[in-house]
């Protein structure tokens, strides 16, 4: 169709959209489409720390590893239409805790599930996004396969600026239906078939602070319902539900000495199961010239116990976890970040530490012995066809 | 904390300075974006996900896994 003089060329109207309308709430989601098809590549290695002698029956034990690779495309379609297709598959194997049991001197010991387990998974997620003058709205459809776990999902998701463009709403709603089917075989299992299904709202808004700052936050709410018990733990029977709530907040500030800008987000989260939990992530995006970047970054985490959560479960009660992610913990993160850009390709590596302790909560409780430490490594490859 | 939250977020909403069109080609940069990196945060997530109790928070949940 030829345009009238009038009209703005597609490729125009997004540069200044983007440009000049810049909207609050930027990232993934912004006001026009991408100029650009985008592709990339990231391979991952995950590798957990054995478990320690002295906190296990029967001696270390080698914990999970797991190889991961990721496929991403992001694509303009017609003059206000973008899809992004996203592809993950993961390789995993190891072993995972079991039980936890009382030695003689009275300290809880963990006992591993002994043979290594074994699985697959891999996840597809397909988004359309259709973007109009003054925000977009996206529908994102996701599957996940796995050996013993399927998962179907859809979100969907909007956002609106205001007219100054300083301000953005964003607003997303998601379901999903899960299905579980344990493998059978090297322990014994919770159920032999169950299924759960997921709820989930959020609300956020952002805003412009200065020219070189600008801060978000955001409300969610997450309600799962069903089989939320862990299939491949002895002593493991949970609520059949689960009602959550977090609250977040994001900033970020540019500072042109030294070129370079500061992330910091913070979230807390409270549940009825009664966990709750403090996040703090701050990353510094470091300008090495026009075509690096080095991001160190720290995390800190620290959660709350389960009301239900023993190192030696009371199966007594209605409920009861010795599932070491419901103890009372408190966990560090950091690592370092490298981007560098030669034309249209982009070169990116990540190197992660996560360590745990039960003293580095800012909450106190039982420490378990099956708190897992591990190694992270990624490298990719991004191509933009321009 | 209910009550810090909300005064974080009128003072912020409030005490901005109005930041023309024209102005915003920092806030535009790849290092002031929310999510630089959509890969990374997205894996980052995950393992967070399956090795602490809590999640969420930058936006709906989705579909669960069975990450352990």
């Amino acid at each position: 169709m030829a345009s009238r003089p009038g009209d703005k060329h597609p490729a125009l109207l997004a540069l200044t959209s983007s440009a000049l309308l810049l909207p609050a709430y930027q990232g993934v989601r912004a006001d026009a489409p991408p100029e650009f098809t985008e592709i990339g590549l990231r391979y991952s290695k995950y590798e957990e720390d054995d478990t320690q002698g002295s906190k296990t029956f029967g001696g270390s034990s080698q914990r999970y590893d797991i190889d991961a690779a990721q496929f991403h495309l992001l694509a303009p379609v017609a003059d206000n239409w973008a899809v992004a297709v996203d592809v993950q598959w993961e390789d995993m194997s190891g072993a995972s805790p079991w039980f936890v049991g009382e030695s003689l001197d009275g300290s809880p010991k963990v006992i591993m599930s002994g043979a290594s387990i074994e699985d697959t998974r891999t996840e597809v997620s397909v988004t359309t996004r259709y973007y109009y003058d003054r925000g977009n709205a996206g529908f994102n459809y996701v599957r996940s396969k796995e050996d013993d776990y399927d998962s179907d999902a859809i979100a969907l998701d909007g956002s609106v600026n205001s007219a100054d463009g300083m301000t953005t709403y964003s607003g997303a709603i998601s379901a999903s239906s899960d299905d579980i089917e344990p493998t059978q075989g090297s322990v014994p299992t919770n159920t032999i078939k169950a299924d759960k299904d997921i709820r989930s709202a959020w609300v956020g808004v952002s805003r412009i602070v200065s020219k070189n700052a600008i801060v978000r936050f955001g409300l969610s709410y997450t309600y799962r319902d069903g089989f939320l018990t862990d299939p491949y733990k002895l002593y493991d029977q949970r609520p059949d539900e689960r009602k959550e709530w977090a609250v977040s907040t994001g900033y970020r500030q540019y500072f042109f000495w030294p070129n370079g800008a500061l992330h910091a987000d913070y979230r807390y989260f409270d549940d009825d199961w009664g966990i709750a939990s403090h996040t703090l992530d701050l990353a510094w995006h470091q300008n090495l010239g026009n075509d690096t970047q080095l991001i160190p970054f720290l995390r800190y985490y620290s959660q709350d116990e389960a009301d239900f959560f023993a190192n030696i479960a009371n199966t007594d009660q209605r409920y009861y976890s010795e599932d070491y992610r419901l103890s009372a913990f408190g966990a560090v993160s950091g690592g370092l970040r490298l981007r560098h850009t030669i034309g249209n390709w982009a070169i990116t590596a990540v190197g992660e530490r996560y360590e745990t302790d039960e003293s580095w909560g800012v909450y106190s409780g039982e420490e378990s012995p099956a708190l897992v430490d591990y190694w992270r490594y990624s490298f990719g490859l991004d191509y933009i066809f321009k | 904390m209910k009550q810090l939250i909300c005064l974080c977020v009128v003072l912020c909403l409030c005490g901005c300075e109005t930041v023309q069109p024209w102005e915003r080609g920092t806030l535009a940069k790849r290092e002031m974006q929310w999510q630089a990196d959509a890969m990374e945060i997205s894996l980052q997530a995950q393992i967070n996900a399956s090795k602490e109790a809590s999640s969420g928070g930058q936006g709906a949940a989705g579909g669960g896994c069975g990450c352990n």
